[in-house]
């Protein structure tokens, strides 16, 4: 896979803070990939520079070989955007929002009726059309954000938090949204958001804190790297006396207790060593929320 | 990108900015009545004491006037001072679309897609005076049926040019307010605005009160307003019909000259009679001025947006 977006020494500083702070990644083409950072740690500020509404102070960024500096409408086409809070407009039925932001493009009359065609079998938006996006439900007008980011065919859509904000059931109607989207479109999707599992999935990960790159690479790749493997015993009140035989500190969960060890050798190694131990018992990788712990020392949400 | 194209996009956004504003019922119906309620407040509040102090004038020159031509005559002052008020704060109201996009967010999401600056500016500016006018020409049609019922005396040509000067007052309303609401950034800073707007207006344009009764400084001040000027080619032809019917009933030249200055039918500014024509000139002058400071102004802040 090529590279459809490539930022290089990116700087952007406002007065002395230095938002964004010389970073350099790339986003190959139908690629799914994540950026993250708490709040404040320069993921919108890329984000806008990406999308050419600011300016960059140092560096560059290239979207399919152009330089969004240069040609930006020609960037602002390739680029479908779902902003953290819907920006449409509440009063206005979904099918009005979706004809005044296509006009924007230049979309007009049986072109739109033949994209929103499309839109409509990708996001059944037919059930939703003559409704005021106000009254829509959480994922119903995710749905309807997401059609408006598509609305002109992008070759990237760049999701901002979409999810923050939403109950988990609303969550996953969203991401059932947007795999199918993948699987329909083989569509470059790139990601920012709170919830780590949902970085889980992604093809390339990116962690971003005041402003640079502390870690890169992919989810796996970045548990091996940062966190070391677990394994979850389960049992009655004696399992904790039980467990302190193996010289490590237990955690807590439901259920049982939970040690970390530093891979999976030493996983085997101590199934061997205590199988009286390990009656019931899991052995699992960290997860992306220990990944962004161990790497910016911080707790997603901080 | 085509002109064709740009029109298309102006006219598509200028609809939705229209079709929030008219979705939008608490909003709507309050600047609607708004204007019903000044007319009404005219009528409880300063109906007697115009009536009053037109009668005292009258008294002076020995003729008895038919009451339809002093109630008519009344009538159009508070019509003219109506349309002139509403013009403009109607506008501040309309322009909230801009401030709620700003507040919203929503500006940023327009900003991803290729469209120009000057097709957005635009489309809110057509939007603000299409609103604008249509709740103006019901006031005016509401205040056309109330001088109609006090007794008319304006002429076909007459009517069409308040129609015009409603048009004018419009436009000048939507270009302050577009200047004005371009720097608000939340939705209280534009309620403080309107609220301003509201009660400080009507005074420095010469609605609320003659500006031929201020004090004559205060006159000269209100003067150098282009405000006053929209209020002034209003009372021109709202009530110019009245001066013939005035002198066919027995009074003097003088006599209505005095009567027409006592309600600003007649504009002075340093002593001199501002004719309408040279009303007309501060009023598009100003218009255009205004205009074209807005879109400078957009154009500026729309490089400098890009840099922040």
């Amino acid at each position: 896979m090529d590279d459809i977006i490539r930022i290089e020494h990116l700087v952007k500083r406002f007065g002395e803070i230095t938002a964004v702070n010389d970073i350099t990644f790339s986003v190959r083409r139908g690629e799914f990939f994540a950026f993250l950072g708490v709040n404040g740690a320069g993921k919108s500020t890329t984000i806008s520079m990406l999308c050419g509404a600011l300016a960059r102070d140092g560096g560059s960024i290239t979207v399919d070989g152009t330089d969004t500096e240069k040609a930006p409408d020609r960037i602002k086409r390739m680029l479908g955007v779902v902003f953290q809070n819907s920006t449409l407009d509440k009063a206005l039925s979904v099918r009005d929002n979706l004809k005044s932001r296509a006009a924007l493009y230049g979309i007009f009359g049986r072109e739109f009726e033949k994209r929103y065609g499309e839109l409509d079998e990708l996001l059944s938006l037919k059930e939703l059309e003559k409704r005021a996006v106000g009254k829509l439900s959480g994922g119903q007008r995710r749905r309807a954000d997401i059609a408006r980011a598509l609305i002109h065919s992008p070759r990237i859509l760049i999701l901002d938090e979409p999810t923050t904000g939403l109950d988990p059931a609303t969550r996953k109607t969203v991401w059932n949204v947007i795999d199918k989207l993948r699987a329909a479109r083989d569509m470059t999707v790139f990601l920012t958001t709170h919830y780590m599992e949902e970085a889980a999935d992604a093809d390339d990960v990116v962690i971003i804190d005041s402003g640079k790159i502390v870690a890169h690479g992919s989810p796996v790749e970045l548990k091996n790297l940062y966190t070391g493997d677990f394994i979850s015993f389960y049992g009655g009140d004696e399992l904790e006396q039980k467990l302190e035989t193996l010289g490590k500190p237990l955690q807590k969960i439901a259920g049982g207790c939970r040690i970390e060890v530093s891979d999976t050798a030493e996983a085997t190694r101590l199934i061997s060593s205590f199988p009286e131990l390990f009656t019931d018992y899991e052995v699992s990788k960290g997860k992306m929320d220990d990944v962004f712990l161990t790497v910016t020392g911080k707790r997603t949400g901080d | 990108m085509a002109i064709g194209t740009a029109v298309k996009q102006t006219a598509a956004f200028a609809a939705r900015n229209i079709k929030l504003y008219f979705k939008d019922k608490g909003m709507f119906i309050t600047s609607l009545i708004s204007p019903l309620i000044l007319l009404g407040l005219y009528i409880l509040f300063l109906d007697g004491v115009l009536k009053d102090s037109f009668e005292a004038v009258v008294k002076g020159f020995d003729v008895k006037l038919a009451p339809e031509l002093m109630n008519g005559f009344i009538a159009s002052f508070e019509v003219s001072s109506l349309i002139a008020v509403s013009s403009v704060t109607v506008a501040f109201t309309a322009n909230m679309a801009m401030v709620d996009d700003r507040v919203r967010g929503v500006r940023n999401d327009l900003l991803t897609s290729p469209v120009k600056n000057s097709v957005l500016t635009l489309g809110y500016f057509i939007a603000t005076a299409f609103v604008t006018l249509i709740i103006c020409l019901v006031a005016l049609a509401a205040g056309l049926i109330y001088i109609g019922a006090s007794g008319w005396a304006m002429s076909a040509g007459e009517l069409f040019l308040a129609l015009l000067d409603t048009v004018l007052c419009v436009l000048f309303g939507t270009a302050l307010s577009s200047i004005v609401c371009g720097f608000l950034k939340s939705r209280g800073a534009m309620s403080a605005v309107s609220t301003i707007v509201s009660v400080v207006y009507g005074f420095i344009c010469g609605a609320y009160y003659p500006v031929s009764q201020f004090a004559s400084a205060m006159q000269n001040i209100v003067m150098c307003l282009p405000g006053t000027y929209c209020t002034a080619l209003l009372r021109t032809h709202f009530m110019s019909g009245y001066f013939d019917k005035f002198v066919s009933a027995g009074l003097s030249t003088d006599g209505a000259g005095k009567l027409f200055d006592g309600l600003d039918g007649r504009m002075y500014f340093f002593g001199g009679e501002v004719p309408p024509w040279a009303m007309y000139i501060v009023v598009i002058g100003t218009v255009a001025l205004l205009m074209g400071l807005f879109v400078a102004l957009n154009v500026l802040f729309g490089k400098r947006g890009q840099k922040r």
